[in-house]
């Protein structure tokens, strides 16, 4: 029973971190353009590397969320929305510190009006994010993930795709 | 499985992950039409000459006009005295106010430039490709001009404390 809510939580966690990662990342993709001047207004790196490390950036973006959901390697996956995340909250620290006061370019639908403003918000929010990448790390769970994989620490908690003790 | 082998195994997967990020990114941006080049081609092959602020000076008192690429949040905060605005993300809407002053001007000397930014560029390449024969690209940022005796205006809000 437990064994089965463990996994349950996993999924949920999973699929909730790869439901943020694609939505903030299938913009990005398709319009690197207007990505790589989100990237730019943060004024962190040179000229010369903004649009080379947006377009890997937003890339790595989907296919982690992607892995997240098909439960690919997942828990690698979860391993770099975790770090990203860290990033991220770091940024937006940064951002509310320097009193930035313009769109954080992480999700679809910025632009000039500042829908969602960088800073201690956007630094909260990512905390949140976090919560769940982390949990997956911890426990990645089996269910519906095209990846056999061992949850939690070694021989601690093994189960198959259904949930049931294999060790 | 012993855990310093599925530590490893979970590394090779994080790296995976990145090198598949970095090849798809690359390839997608390299095939499609909407892709980005490594650096902004005004910046790769500009059309604009960079002048250093000994010459920019020479240039205004022979009645250059200056123009301020940055963005106007910017602009308001700061400026050469006299510059006029012209954001590089805003050349449709304010292009055709200041035309008139643009054909006149003997020279345009048009600046900013950060870590991550050059709208300086951008706006220099568009007024080449417009026709006009003297663009240049001041050299540095605003703060780097200001002991190089350059008249710059700060603007204060009302409200804010000196």
């Amino acid at each position: 029973m437990k064994a089965r809510l463990m996994e349950l939580v996993s999924l949920a966690a999973r699929w909730f971190v790869a439901g943020v990662y694609i939505f903030a990342a299938y913009d990005k993709v398709w319009d690197p353009a207007a990505f790589a001047k989100s990237v730019a207004t943060y004024d962190l790196l040179p000229l010369w590397a903004v649009n080379s490390a947006s377009v890997v950036l937003a890339w790595l973006e989907i296919l982690v969320g992607a892995q997240l959901l098909l439960g690919l390697y997942h828990r690698a996956a979860a391993v770099w929305a975790s770090g990203l995340l860290v990033f991220f909250t770091g940024l937006m620290l940064y951002a509310g510190y320097t009193g930035a006061g313009f769109d954080c370019g992480c999700f679809p639908g910025g632009g000039g009006a500042a829908a969602h403003e960088a800073g201690y918000e956007g630094a909260l929010r990512d905390i949140l994010f976090l919560m769940p990448a982390l949990w997956v790390v911890w426990r990645p769970g089996r269910w519906l993930a095209l990846t056999p994989q061992a949850s939690g620490r070694d021989g601690e908690y093994l189960s198959d795709s259904w949930g049931r003790h294999i060790s | 499985m012993s855990i310093s082998r599925r530590k490893s195994s979970l590394w090779r997967a994080c790296l995976a992950t990145l090198v598949l990020a970095v090849v798809g990114g690359f390839l997608f941006n390299w095939l499609m039409p909407q892709g980005v080049g490594f650096i902004p081609p005004e910046v790769a092959k500009p059309l604009w000459k960079a002048i250093a602020p000994a010459q920019a000076k020479e240039l205004k008192e022979q009645g250059a006009v200056f123009l301020d690429a940055r963005e106007a949040g910017d602009y308001g905060k700061a400026r050469l005295r006299g510059a006029l605005k012209l954001p590089a993300g805003e050349i449709d809407k304010l292009y055709r106010f200041l035309e008139p002053t643009l054909k006149q001007a003997p020279a345009l000397v048009v600046y900013g430039q950060s870590t991550s930014r050059f709208p300086a560029a951008y706006l220099a390449q568009h007024l080449k490709r417009q026709g006009y024969e003297k663009v240049y690209v001041l050299e540095g940022c605003l703060d780097t001009l200001r002991g190089q005796g350059f008249d710059i205006q700060e603007i204060k809000r009302q409200g804010a404390s000196s």
